[in-house]
Order: C-alpha cells, then structure tokens, then sequence
C-alpha cells in the first residue's frame, strides 16, 4: 500500500495531533509510516503543514503532485498547498464556507467554523472533528473508524472519549451534508 | 521492539540505550525535542542521568566535555547556528580528544525553516576533523546515536551526530532495543597535564599530529564497515549517485518511481572519506552525482572528471532537497531529459499571507508597539535579537537580527557610529543569558548610551519553552540583579494587558535617556501565553469586536501592532476571528485613531 496524506491548517489548530494518530493507526494496521511536521516559525496563528506517508516511503516530504488526500483546516491552507495533490486521484476534505472557490479536486467541504460558533462542538478538537469529515466522505481513506479510535485512544487516554464523540459528530455531519 | 518515534525521541532513547547519561545543551530548532526527550525517558525509567539546559551552547559543550574527559559517556545537543557558538571548545577538544566518549549532536535546517542560515554541520566537522554520522530517517538516527558513541569510545575522538530537520521532526516506527540494561557511568578524572592542559605549540603539535593518525584510522574504518558492505549490492549501472542522509531518501524515491536506473551508494558517514577507495569505484561508472545536503562536503573530499554536484553546478546549492531537484541533477548531468514529473501548478490567486507572527495575547507584541509609538522611527535605530520577538519584524519594531546577543554590541556599534539616533535593543531573557551579558559589560565600561529593554517571558518561548536559568532557580539568578552587578540599574515594569501603561513606561525610559551618559536599561517582567503555570491568571477573558461604522479601514492596527485575529472582511472593515482572540483587550486603546476596537462581553 502506498498513500499519502497532506495535513494543513494554522497554528494552534492541531495539525501534529493528527499526524500522531494517523501514524499510531498506520502501526495498528502494520504498515510502515514516515511523517514530518513543518512547524513554522510562529506558534499560533501561522500556515501549518504536515505529512504522512503510509507504505513503502523513505524520504519524509511529500512532493508536489504526489499527494491522495488533503485534510485541510481551514479553507484557504487548502487553496495554499493544492499543488501537492495528485491530479489523477488528489481528494480535499476540507472546513470552508459554502461560497469556496471550485478547484479542480474532488472537493469534499464542510463549515465548520460555523457549527463551531453555534457551539455544535468545541472548536479546540477541529482536528478531530475533521478527522471525522474524512473517514465519511473519503472512500480511499485506508483507516476504519475503529482503527482511527483505537489510535485516538493508545494516543491519550484521558480525554479520548471526549475526542470519540467530536469525531462522530463530524462522521455524522458530513453524511447530512452530502 | 517497535515504538512510534519523532526522530529527536529516537535519537534521545538512542542516547539511553547507548549508555549516555550526561547531556547538555541549549534549545535551537530543529535540536530542542532531544534533551526534553531524555529527561522524560530518564524519569520514566528512574535512571540517574544528567541532562540540563546550559546557558549557551558552549557552555553545553564544555560540560559534556569535561564529562567525558572524566571518562562518562556524554553528549551534547544544538542546532547548526548554536555550533558556531560551540564552535571555540570544539576546534581545541578535537585535538586532544577524549577517554569516555561524547557525541556533539548538531541539527540543520535545510530551507531555512526556523534559522537565520542554512550552514551545513558537517563542514564543521570537516574543519574540526571529527567524524560525522548522516541520518535519513527517524530509525537510522536512533541506530546511529548507538554506533557513534562506540566510534567515539573506540577513537577517543568526539563524533557528530547531524540530522537535519527533516530527520529530527520526521515521525517513524522504530524498531528499538528490548528493556534496558543501563546503568550510570562513573567518571574519574585523572589528571594528565601534558593531555588536557597541554599548551601550544610543543604539545598541541604532537596532539595535532595524533589527530590526523585518528582521522586515517576512522577513514579505514569507514570502508570497511559502512561502505564496502554496501558496495556488493551495487548493479553495474552507467551512473553511481552517492547520497548521504535524507539525500538517499529522495533519490531512492525518485529512481523507484520514474524507474530510472542508477546505482545508489549511501554515506552514512560523510566525513572522513576514504578517498582514494571510493574513487576506484568510479571506473566502473560514466557519472557519479552527489546528492546531499546542504553544502558540498562529500564533493568537497572527491575529485574526478566523472563527478557531477553542487560545485560543478549540477545540483541545487541552496534549500532543501526535492524529489524535483533531483530530477533536475539527472536532467543537467545529461542521464535523462528534463521532467516535470514532481512539478504542479500552484492555486495562484491571492492568499491571505500568514508570516510568522506572535502570538494572539503576547506581551512582546505590546512592547514592541510602546518602543515603535514612543520612539519615532526616523529618529531611531531599533536592534533586535533571537527569540519570538523576532516576530516584531511584522510591526516594523525591528531594523537589525544577527546572531544571539548582537541587539546589545550592535547597539554599542550604532551609538558611535550614528549618534544623533535614539537606539533601542529588545533581547529575551533566555538570549540575555545566553549571550547578553558580555556585551552589556562591554557597553557599560565604554559607556555606551542607549536603551535595553529586556523581555522577562521567563521561558525559552520560541523553540518550545524550555526553561531558563532564572525560572529554575529565582532567587539565585536574577536578571535585574545580573544588569546591576554589571553596573547599571535597571528598571522594572510588571506587563500589564493595558497597553498605556506599556506606552507610559516607554516614555519614562525615554526621559532617562535624555540625561543618561551610559546605557539604560530595563527588564520588562511578562509571561508567555502559552506557558500556563505563568500565564493563568495574567491572560484576558474580554471578547473584541470592531465597530464597522467606526473602522476607516486605515490598516493601523494591521501594520503598527498586527495580532493574528485582525483580517479585512468582505465589507473592507475590520474584523476580529473570534478563535484566534486570546482575549488580551490590548488593542482596545492606543492601537486604532478612531477607535473603533470596543469590548463586546466578558468571556
Ligand atoms: S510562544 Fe509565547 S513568547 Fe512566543 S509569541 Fe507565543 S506567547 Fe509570545
Ligand atoms: S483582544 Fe485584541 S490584541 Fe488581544 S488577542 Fe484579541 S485581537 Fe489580539
């Protein structure tokens, strides 16, 4: 297997937390994983990018077009890292306002930062309430749902039932959504 | 046993299970993760290890080193800037080498991601002439922290360890030792002047001579170890790549995916290279490409018509590698026609941009707003240091960043050089320490006359919040108390979120500079928003909102103090992101002439 995940958002938004569980749940399928984080130089508020490669990889960096999937968390981080998408089977799950620009992806989206204001969920586990987003809509997403909350689990106990729950939600919301 | 590890937590067990238990260092990404690592296996396994931050990165050295020369296994962490600082120890302990053993971890940062220059570590280790272990990924790193401390214990020669970033922050299953059998090394110093107090030139000669005995040893030692075992594998292709570290990776990728054919040699060890061996292999090839980073050290010790790199052009000599650089190098040495294979079109309308900024909340924001609002810019010169009040660039609040501690001598510099200016130096607690001191004493003796405002977070902010000198132990070290006995005063402020108190207590230093004959220096006392033992209780809980008949769309508030959450809306006013506000309330005075920043709620 070979599949590769871009990560983006803006600091504060939890991009590495999702790096972890995707790795933890690439150990659980027993599949090699190489990752890097791309910590900018500020702690809140700038672009974030991460990835994850799942398979026989041995370089950490994902290249330009070479990428399955796009979680982005935040609309624009998406527009912003585009070019790392495959163009023959690049998919972005994404938080944006309906009103996005159309890009040449298949382009899952959902708006978030609006449930987040109407206090639909905490806004501080958007990682994991996209997470949600993509197990839903992503149909070459290579981790189940269990998987995903074994990895949530192994990764922090303490508040992994709190995470459970934001995470079906997002499951949840994407399926109404579509 | 296999164990999901960050490569700076491979590389801090790998210390573990080699045996290490002295480390020493200072904070500098991509490097940071490895003592913080250490100290959380030490604890979690109730080892008795030392590992402490040092004041700077020589400091660091010197204490591993003197562990060593004790006979412990030691090792001392930083990134490939903080090696310059190292750099003074590192050039004299080469030569004399050591007992125990100790490995000098220096993390790079190709592509300039968190650093001022690229600079590539293992030139340093050339010049220094120690060996120098090339990791790729997250495991390799971990394998090798183990061998290169026996290489060290072997040769009695310091041994570098260079992971660059795409190595320390890459993510990967390690397989790892099973359990542990460590138990702490005993140091026992015995005294050997002729060794370790030699003085030049009689002895040092002698230790210079050794040295090169050394490098020759360690060179033989490099083929018959790491690289002839490799070269059997070798399939007879017309073109040979050497790589070394996260190099490999990229080629590897490329060759497989492109099915282009080459025969791959890695390096683990860059330096010494068995030279003459190595270029006997060449025979059997049309081309050899070099494919590593950041400069050509590897290209540097071959030479052959045969060869293609960085110093013949061929290879990219600036950021950091790529499968598409690699492309490039086969396509400019003539093995394949130019591909665009890892090219893709970006989204090319406009973004908004997202440089690095501090953070929503941060006192330093107000600070360097107070500085830029009290002393006007024409009329002032405004030096800067390392630290997230490098950020302060966004606020124009800084003309000048060098290196660690040049906020304080290039303030010197500019008070003779440009007289008629008020200048005014930033530096963090942390720098202050770590490089601050010995400029202020230097400014005081001359008496130079400008402004230090020193910024008190009481943490090493930028690179994870690390603690300081002064965190550990207040009531010892004391920064106020560290200005005096320099022999100064220096005068306090306790930040406050009002932002004219900030602006008032500027005004204040201002007066004093009108009559000072020597530097004036303050220490503003302030936390870091995201240190939550220091910072509960000090952050705000108030909701801003901006007044869109009120907002002129002036950009003051974006350019002059520059919070995260303030963007233009679709209506071209002003506009809050409420999940970005820290709740401050700074910006509500001061920043906007119409004010139109007003408090909606109580969080
Ligand atoms: S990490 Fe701390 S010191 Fe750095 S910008 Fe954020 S709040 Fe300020
Ligand atoms: S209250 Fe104002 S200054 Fe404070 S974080 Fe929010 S926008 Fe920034």
């Amino acid at each position: 297997m070979k599949y590769q995940i871009v990560i983006a958002g803006i600091g504060g938004q939890g991009a590495v937390f999702l790096v972890k569980v995707l790795s933890i749940a690439s150990a659980i399928k027993n599949q090699k994983c190489l990752g890097t984080e791309n910590h900018g130089m500020s702690q809140r508020g700038g672009s974030v990018s991460c990835y994850v490669k799942i398979g026989d990889f041995y370089a950490p960096a994902i290249d330009e077009g070479q990428a399955d999937l796009l979680i982005a968390l935040e609309g624009n981080e998406a527009l912003r890292n585009i070019q790392y998408l495959s163009k023959e089977k690049g998919v972005i799950v994404m938080n944006a306002p309906k009103n996005f620009p159309k890009v040449d992806f298949e382009t899952h989206s959902i708006d978030a930062f609006k449930k987040a204001k109407a206090n639909e969920f905490p806004i501080d586990a958007l990682n994991v309430y996209m997470l949600g987003v993509t197990l839903a809509l992503d149909p070459h997403f290579p981790f189940t749902c269990k998987e995903i909350e074994e990895a949530i689990r192994l990764m922090n106990a303490k508040v992994a039932d709190k995470n459970i729950v934001v995470l079906h939600q997002g499951i949840d919301d994407a399926k109404d959504n579509k | 046993m296999k164990q999901i590890l960050m490569g700076n937590e491979a590389i801090a067990l790998g210390l573990i299970h080699a045996g290490v238990d002295m480390v020493s260092g200072y904070p500098g990404t991509p490097s940071s993760e490895i003592l913080g690592n250490f100290q959380k296996f030490r604890d979690k396994n109730k080892l008795e290890a030392y590992a402490q931050w040092a004041t700077n990165e020589k400091v660091g050295f010197e204490v591993a080193y003197a562990g060593a020369i004790s006979g412990k296994r030691t090792c001392a962490t930083m990134k490939q800037v903080g090696l310059n600082v190292a750099s003074d120890p590192l050039m004299s302990a080469s030569y004399i080498g050591l007992k125990g053993a100790m490995l000098l971890i220096s993390c790079d940062d190709p592509g300039f991601y968190s650093s001022q220059t690229e600079q590539d570590s293992r030139s340093f280790a050339k010049f220094a002439r120690i060996p120098v272990l090339d990791p790729s990924t997250p495991q390799e790193a971990y394998d090798m922290v183990k061998l290169g401390v026996e290489l060290s214990h072997e040769f009695e020669s310091i041994v570098m360890l260079r992971p660059v970033m795409r190595v320390s922050h890459a993510r990967e299953i390690c397989e790892v030792d099973d359990g542990l059998h460590v138990k702490a090394n005993e140091g026992d110093f015995e005294r050997n002047i002729p060794r370790w107090g030699a003085v030049p030139p009689a002895g040092r000669f002698r230790q210079g001579l050794e040295q090169i005995d050394r490098l020759e040893a360690i060179k033989a030692w490099n083929w018959d170890h790491l690289i002839k075992p490799k070269t059997h594998a070798l399939k007879g292709e017309n073109v040979l790549c050497l790589t070394s570290g996260t190099g490999d990776g990229y080629v590897r990728e490329a060759l497989s995916e492109l099915d282009i054919h080459a025969d791959v040699l890695k390096l683990d060890m860059p330096y010494p290279l068995p030279k003459e061996k190595l270029e006997a292999l060449f025979v059997n090839y049309d081309k050899v490409i070099v494919f590593e980073e950041s400069f050509p050290c590897i290209e540097e010790q071959l030479s052959s018509p045969k060869l293609y790199g960085k110093l013949t052009k061929h290879v990219h000599v600036i950021d950091e590698f790529s499968k598409d650089k690699v492309l490039s190098a086969f396509a400019n040495a003539g093995v394949i026609a130019p591909s665009h294979a890892y090219k893709s079109e970006k989204y090319d309308l406009e973004l908004p941009k997202r440089p690095p900024n501090m953070c929503p909340g941060c006192p330093h924001r107000d600070v360097h707003y107070a500085i830029t609002k009290v002393f006007k810019k024409k009329k002032s010169i405004y030096t800067s240091d390392i630290g997230c009040y490098t950020l302060g660039l966004n606020q124009a609040a800084i003309d000048t960043i060098l290196c660690m501690g040049a906020s304080i001598s290039m303030a010197s510099g500019f008070s003779i050089s440009d007289p008629d200016k008020t200048v005014i130096a930033t530096i963090g607690d942390s720098t202050f320490m770590h490089s601050g001191v010995a400029p202020l004493i230097n400014a005081v003796y001359q008496n130079h006359k400008f402004i230090l405002v020193i910024l008190d977070n009481s943490t090493t902010a930028m690179t994870g919040r690390q603690t300081t000198p002064e965190r550990t132990n207040p009531h010892q070290i004391d920064i106020k108390r560290i200005v005096e006995g320099c022999g100064v005063s220096c005068h306090e402020y306790v930040y406050e979120q009002d932002l004219n108190k900030t602006v008032d207590f500027m005004k204040s230093l201002q007066e004093m500079y009108k009559t000072a004959t020597a530097p004036v220096v303050a220490v503003v006392r302030e936390f870091c928003v995201l240190d939550k033992e220091n910072a509960t209780g000090r952050l705000g809980n108030v909701v801003v909102e901006v007044d869109e008949d009120k907002c002129v769309a002036c950009d003051s508030c974006i350019t002059n103090y520059k919070c995260p959450p303030m963007h233009y809306n679709d209506a071209g006013k002003m506009e809050i992101d409420p999940f970005l506000c820290a709740g401050c309330g700074s910006c509500l005075d001061v920043i906007c002439p119409t004010d139109a920043f007003v408090k909606k709620e109580e969080k």
